[in-house]
């Protein structure tokens, strides 16, 4: 076994994972905007139920953040813009868990 | 006090000549904040109210807390946020700067007749953005927190900084009244 060529796999996979690894997009609590606004700026840009988006708003709420969307980076810098453009705290990471 | 109301997909607000001079005034000195001044102004400086939010526009920076507020950081990282900024800030502003310039026209119209009126045919989603970015605006003046409403209400009536906070609590009561229209 040509361990050169192994070691050049394992960082080829290593990379793989690196790549594939989702990005998500964070909304952050803020004491401004209402629960009915975060409500509604959920539904309109990610297409939630209004349960779906009342759950992940009392996520922000109570835990100060949550992940509301994970993917590809530019789309979810996409969600950001979107985010800021209706004044939501947003941010974007790569996802921590693996 | 006014309330948003709706008639099948129309809305429309009525206003008092006085509310409509305290929204114009918002959106006015916010559109200044994003660097415009190319329009009539409905109020001039001396305005006790305008030297109160003390939104200063001589100086357009990132440094300052309203615009960090309303153009966020998009990552924790300086690089990958500074080059998030260069390709969408423009975008963002220009979305914001929209609805507000919307927002405007709709009051001007009243505020130039001298009389209180109706707003009609109001874009909903237009004016949900506008009042969130102008209670966003008051919020980092007033250093906005979860003890501020209490400390609005001890304020005695006297206290100038009692309008901004009323402003901001009436502002809140607008969007939620919309918000519950929809």
């Amino acid at each position: 076994m040509n361990t050169q060529s192994s070691t050049l796999t394992d960082i080829d996979s290593a990379l793989q994972e690196l790549l594939d690894r989702p990005w998500t997009c964070i909304v952050w609590d803020d004491p401004v905007n209402l629960m009915s606004y975060v409500i509604f700026v959920f539904q309109k840009l990610f297409g939630f139920s209004k349960e779906r988006a009342n759950e992940l708003m009392l996520l922000v709420h109570h835990e100060g953040r949550a992940v509301v969307a994970s993917g590809g980076r530019e789309e979810m810098e996409r969600y950001v813009q979107q985010l800021h453009e209706h004044g939501l705290w947003a941010t974007l990471q790569r996802d921590d868990q693996i | 006090m006014s309330n948003f109301e709706r008639n099948g997909g129309a809305f429309s607000l009525d206003l008092t000549l006085d509310e409509a001079h305290i929204l114009i005034n918002l959106v006015e000195q916010l559109l200044e904040l994003f660097g415009e001044g190319d329009f009539f102004h409905h109020y001039d400086e001396s305005d006790p109210f305008a030297q109160l939010m003390s939104m200063q526009h001589e100086v357009v920076t990132p440094d300052d807390p309203v615009l960090l507020r309303l153009l966020p950081n998009a990552y924790a990282d300086p690089e990958a946020a500074s080059d998030f900024r260069r390709f969408t800030e423009g975008a963002i502003r220009a979305s914001k700067q929209r609805v507000l310039h919307e927002v405007r026209a709709h009051l001007a119209i009243l505020v130039d007749q001298e009389q209180a009126g109706t707003v009609s045919d109001l874009e909903a989603n237009t004016w949900l953005m506008a009042l969130n970015d102008l209670r966003l605006a008051l919020s980092v003046r007033l250093e906005i927190d979860e003890a501020s409403f209490e400390l609005f209400e001890s304020l005695p009536d006297e206290d100038p900084q009692k309008s901004i906070y009323a402003v901001y609590y009436w502002l809140g009561w607008l969007q939620g009244n919309l918000l519950h229209l929809l």
